[in-house]
């Protein structure tokens, strides 16, 4: 399967929240949508949803208009929220109805899931009386409990300590071994790294960067160098306009493009005593920084 | 339809399992029970001797010729009641009085000028007109015969009663009064809870977030429609429960109330009137709920429900009020009845009011109906596009018109 959302624009009233966004995913992978706050994401989910309609542009399925009485979505929303006052079983078994399924199919879902995440103790008791984390891995199986073919996380791992976040992980890779579509929107860079084969980065309503992560990364301007060195003061007097101080004995030169490299580090080893001279590798926050404007 | 039905099935079990729905259904219950059975258990507090008198009173009178007569007098003003004529000794009818071994003393200074002892004076004390009324007659017939009448036509004149027949060609407000008053408060208490209850379940459900799994996995209208649904037939279900929880217990205490007329009438309710209020039961309750409903989706918060629903309540109450004070009034075919009878916010209670009190032309039954029908339909269709704007609407109140345009937009 493949998904779509082709030349999406969308306002409300006066303000263009979506100004023709391009996004596409497959099967047995998983799109990082990043971007700042109030950037579109939340509404790019929507459109996806059905919460809202676009103005104008077109969701895709394989080429065609989605069908969403036949295609099944899966929702962990970025604002948590169940009933706390009803029992987990009733409001698990609820949604499950909700989204397509029998009375006892649902019934038969909600103790798997409940088995499988270690929580069936909990089966008749108020989600209230829940811990944080619990109620959170409650929230992520009335996500795929209907065995959905598209997923849409919407900051999984907020709030979770990092037990029931490799809890999530585990969940998230195996919807993606089973084929399904995964979309991750998060601000937190070292999860979409680990699980987004492509991204896509928005900003005011557009798409300024989207890709292969691997491929974003390789093409990243590899123009700043990781200097390691007991002369760093030395170095730092040298190259004052070029250099940040980044640890003890740690700097990080920025190059005034990438063709100097090779006679700047040649010079560099020639002049100083030097521990370690290395191109910087890129990280996603750089790659969003750059892209999105601010760092979060 | 599935997602309705499952909403509506959540919703309905919510209600039946809610310890407040419970509560209150079985409070009614039993405080009806008990109002019921109230001559029944009074009986069983009360004294094996049937002879004993109800209250004691005392009288004493300052003219010693009179005493004979107003022994007679008194003593057939309060069958009920044990008559003992003293002295008119001030000090000893003062303590007993405040000893509470008498209820009441009457001081007479002659037949028409006495003094009422009392310890406690109750709302319900009526002594002193009952005395006022025996010590009249007796005044007019001593007056009567020194004018020369003799006693026997002295005392035909004064009890010649008149006789009078009364023939209602339309309907009796005395006695439809009670159980139309007892059905509109039923009305009104009904369609305010239960709206408040549902704009308040959307607005916790804003509030707690689950809002934002529901509107993805749910259509607005099937969730609007569902909750406004499950919460009219929990309504209705509470209604039928107190309503009838008082017709058995009447049944199994008819004997015992005897031929208490306003207890009586009240369980002589037309049958075509319990079709009407059914009728007009539902429509009403689906006009607010949806209105109701609207107004939750507006609010962020639960502690907002009161304001935010503050105008669907005023506009419910006041014709609520001017159903009432009509009928206090006997005035239930005025104009402002009449218009009211065709509003879709007041109609459920003022036209079902004339329906029970007066006589109402099958036209314009069938109109108010037919207004009304239309009307929640509209309101119905209209309230689930606010609410599928409302419910994503978080932060500040949003005003009005901005929640049109985004209604019209939508």
């Amino acid at each position: 399967m493949q998904l779509e959302l082709r030349e999406i624009h969308k306002s409300f009233g006066e303000k263009e929240v979506l100004k023709g966004i391009s996004l596409k995913t497959e099967s047995g992978s998983a799109l990082g949508i990043l971007g700042r706050n109030g950037a579109g994401k939340t509404t790019s989910i929507r459109i996806l949803l059905d919460v809202f309609s676009a103005n104008s542009g077109e969701v895709l399925l394989d080429g065609r208009p989605i069908n969403r009485e036949t295609v099944r979505f899966g929702y962990l929303p970025e604002e948590r929220g169940l009933y706390p006052k009803k029992k987990i079983a009733d409001q698990l078994q609820y949604f499950a109805q909700l989204k397509g399924m029998s009375k006892k199919d649902a019934a038969k879902a909600a103790d798997a899931w409940l088995n499988k995440l270690g929580m069936h103790e909990y089966k008749e008791k108020k989600l209230e009386t829940l811990s944080k984390g619990n109620q959170q891995k409650i929230q992520l199986i009335t996500a795929v409990i209907h065995n959905p073919d598209i997923v849409i996380l919407d900051e999984p791992f907020s709030g979770l300590d990092p037990v029931n976040a490799m809890m999530l992980e585990e969940v998230v890779k195996e919807e993606m071994q089973k084929g399904k579509i995964v979309l991750f929107s998060s601000h937190q860079m070292n999860y979409i790294e680990e699980f987004c084969d492509n991204i896509a980065i928005l900003n005011d309503g557009q798409i300024v960067l989207q890709g292969k992560l691997a491929e974003i990364k390789h093409d990243y301007s590899r123009d700043k160098l990781v200097i390691r060195s007991q002369e760093c003061d030395a170095i730092m007097q040298k190259y004052a306009d070029c250099c940040d101080k980044t640890g003890e004995a740690e700097l990080l030169m920025h190059l005034s493009s990438p063709e100097v490299k090779q006679q700047r580090m040649a010079e560099l080893s020639q002049q100083f005593d030097l521990d370690e001279l290395k191109v910087y590798e890129p990280k996603l926050s750089d790659i969003f920084v750059e892209y999105a404007g601010t760092k979060e | 339809m599935k997602q309705f039905q499952t909403i509506f099935g959540f919703e309905l079990k919510s209600y039946f399992k809610n310890k407040i729905f419970l509560g209150i259904t079985i409070f009614f219950m039993v405080l009806i029970a008990a109002v019921m059975f109230f001559p029944q258990i009074s009986s069983l507090f009360k004294n094996g001797d049937s002879t004993k008198k109800e209250s004691v009173l005392l009288v004493a009178t300052k003219n010693s010729e009179d005493k004979e007569v107003v022994e007679t007098l008194f003593t057939d003003a309060f069958p009920k009641d044990e008559i003992r004529m003293v002295d008119n000794d001030w000090d000893s009818i003062k303590k007993q009085i405040e000893d509470e071994s008498v209820d009441g003393a009457f001081v007479l200074d002659n037949l028409t000028t006495y003094t009422y002892y009392v310890n406690n004076l109750t709302l319900s004390d009526n002594n002193t007109a009952i005395v006022d009324q025996a010590l009249q007659k007796a005044y007019q017939l001593k007056t009567l015969q020194e004018k020369g009448m003799s006693e026997t036509d002295a005392s035909q004149l004064l009890v010649n009663n008149i006789v009078h027949t009364t023939k209602n060609l339309g309907k009796d407000q005395i006695t439809n009064f009670f159980y139309t008053y007892i059905m509109i408060f039923a009305l009104y208490m009904v369609i305010l809870l239960y709206g408040q209850m549902v704009a308040t379940n959307v607005a916790s459900e804003k509030d707690s977030r689950a809002m934002e799994l529901l509107i993805t996995s749910a259509k607005p209208t099937s969730m609007m429609f569902g909750k406004v649904l499950a919460s009219c037939l929990a309504g209705l279900t509470q209604i039928v429960c107190i309503f009838g929880s008082a017709f058995l217990f009447y049944q199994i205490n008819q004997n015992s109330w005897g031929d208490n007329p306003i207890i009586a009438s009240l369980f002589r309710i037309p049958a075509e009137l319990l079709v009407y209020m059914i009728i007009f039961f539902v429509l009403g309750f689906l006009v607010y709920a949806f209105l109701f409903s609207a107004v939750g989706s507006l609010a962020s918060k639960v502690e907002d429900i009161n304001t935010s629903s503050m105008p669907v309540t005023l506009l419910f109450v006041a014709g609520f009020m001017i159903v009432i004070f009509s009928m206090t009034n006997g005035n239930v075919d005025s104009l402002l009845m009449k218009v009211c009878s065709f509003v879709p916010f007041t109609s459920p209670m003022a036209m079902f009011t004339r329906l029970a009190m007066s006589k109402v032309a099958t036209y314009e039954i069938i109109l108010s109906i037919s207004i009304l029908v239309v009307s929640a339909i509209s309101i119905g269709i209209l309230s689930a596009k606010i609410y599928r704007v409302g419910v994503l609407l978080y932060g500040n109140k949003p005003k009005f018109l901005s929640v049109l345009k985004s209604v019209w937009r939508a």
